[in-house]
């Protein structure tokens, strides 16, 4: 990564935090508000393979923390997983179809959610069961996959930089 | 043929990650890392607060036509009852405005009765809360205002929960309903029982523990703060009221569940107690 990707990175996860802080927490849908920092680890993983996707996550996850009243650094566990599992998924898949952004912040989002609620109860936070979870899922993963298609623009923008990361070699050198 | 072989890199870069996010995590829960993280946290939070209420500020037509987007069916309903409820109001000539509704939230913290000579900082709600998992606010003062972590935070009716990280200008407090929230009370004819009362999430109900078996609850009796030795919460402030019990004769506890004294749903303006438990 160069030092203009990273300050790219940098810019767009101040941007997602920007909108989550202001627009998402202000649009409460039956008492839950969207989370767009979800979306930052599966669209860099689309974009950018597995190992940037987890790191993205990782990146983002601390950043989303220092906001939450959550365990820190559960958000950065959670989003490398799903930065890393999204990357991976979309090996075998064309990246540029329509329907890829959505579909895997649909399914990303959820997964997210689920997992996020369980590792914060494994991790003694037993209130993290005591919520509205399909309420949850149902409004992050559903404005996620609204905002998914402008959203992998703007993250296509901060992680120019093509990759063959998680492909196999065979596939990856005909890539590059 | 020979099966193509993936790169490592990914897996080993996921295997650091993760094993840092678990150092993170367990060091912040074992309070070796937990100043940092706090600290941070309250920096994060007091830095951000300008560049959030400017964009506050511009955006917030837009955020607010989103959100009459989402909710234009219950919108629509509630305008029929308020256009109905405007007419009447009309007719008895009464002011009801919004205005109105915070200058009397306002004004009653200047009069709550359990409050006796300790000192108050009244305080907006700025958010509730930043996370879905957690039922918490943000409040417009701080460690500049005499704000710390562990102040008991009230409002009209009675207890609405407790500081839990305090910056410069805002603070979060934890409600009631939060899954983490233990309160300490009494209940009953003095000196009266002890019990505690937990919060079960954001919107759900609260319980009670520690009552034995058949003890005699009815619905609307009153739990308040116990203000034992070292208790978070000074004495005698409202916590909650009995909403349904059911007979603990199978069991050697009573099942008590109990609805907040103040309507957290609703609420604007809170007073923050400059109160610990030395006090």
């Amino acid at each position: 990564m160069t030092g203009q990707t990273v300050g790219r990175a940098m810019l767009v996860t101040f941007l997602f935090v920007l909108v989550q802080e202001t627009l998402m927490l202000r649009l409460r849908i039956g008492g839950v508000h969207p989370d767009v920092m979800v979306l930052l680890p599966i669209l860099a993983g689309i974009v950018a393979g597995p190992a940037r996707g987890a790191t993205v996550g990782f990146g983002a996850g601390l950043v989303a923390d220092l906001f939450l009243p959550t365990p820190y650094g559960l958000s950065a566990l959670v989003g490398c997983l799903l930065g890393f599992g999204v990357g991976m998924a979309v090996v075998a898949v064309d990246r540029s179809a329509w329907w890829l952004a959505p579909l895997a912040a649909l399914v990303g989002s959820a997964v997210y959610e689920v997992a996020f609620a369980a590792l914060g109860a494994l991790l003694g936070q037993q209130q993290m069961l005591h919520v509205a979870i399909v309420r949850i899922v149902v409004v992050v993963a559903g404005v996620n996959a609204i905002l998914a298609a402008p959203a992998l623009r703007l993250v296509d923008w901060g992680l120019p930089e093509a990759s063959t990361e998680g492909l196999p070699s065979a596939t990856a050198a005909t890539v590059r | 043929m020979a099966t193509p072989r993936r790169s490592r890199r990914p897996r080993t870069t996921l295997l650091l990650l993760v094993l840092a996010a678990v150092t993170i995590i367990t060091l912040d829960a074992r309070g070796t890392f937990h100043p940092v993280t706090s600290g941070a946290r309250s920096v994060a939070g007091d830095a951000f607060r300008p560049v959030q209420e400017g964009v506050n500020a511009i955006v917030e037509p837009i955020g607010s036509f989103l959100a009459g987007s989402v909710h234009y069916g219950a919108v629509r309903e509630q305008n029929q009852k308020l256009q109905a409820e405007i007419a009447r109001m009309r007719l008895q000539q009464a002011a009801g405005t919004d205005q109105a509704e915070a200058l009397a939230q306002l004004s009653s913290l200047l009069h709550l009765p359990f409050l006796g000579n300790l000192q108050t900082v009244p305080a907006e709600i700025t958010d509730f809360g930043t996370s879905n998992f957690a039922a918490t606010a943000d409040i417009g003062v701080g460690r500049s205002d005499g704000v710390l972590v562990g102040m008991p935070v009230v409002a009209s009716g009675g207890l609405v929960g407790q500081i839990v990280a305090a910056g410069h200008h805002t603070a979060v407090v934890r409600m009631v309903t939060d899954g983490q929230s233990v309160v300490g009370t009494r209940f009953g004819p003095p000196p009266g029982s002890l019990a505690v009362v937990n919060g079960e999430g954001w919107g759900k109900p609260l319980s009670a523990g520690l009552i034995p078996a058949l003890t005699p609850l009815a619905v609307g009796d009153v739990f308040a703060t116990s203000g034992l030795q070292g208790a978070a919460y000074p004495a005698g402030i409202p916590v909650a009221q009995v909403t349904a019990t059911r007979n603990g004769a199978a069991s050697n506890q009573e099942s008590v569940t109990l609805s907040p004294m103040v309507d957290l749903a609703h609420l604007r303006y809170v007073a923050v107690l400059l109160w610990g438990p030395g006090s």
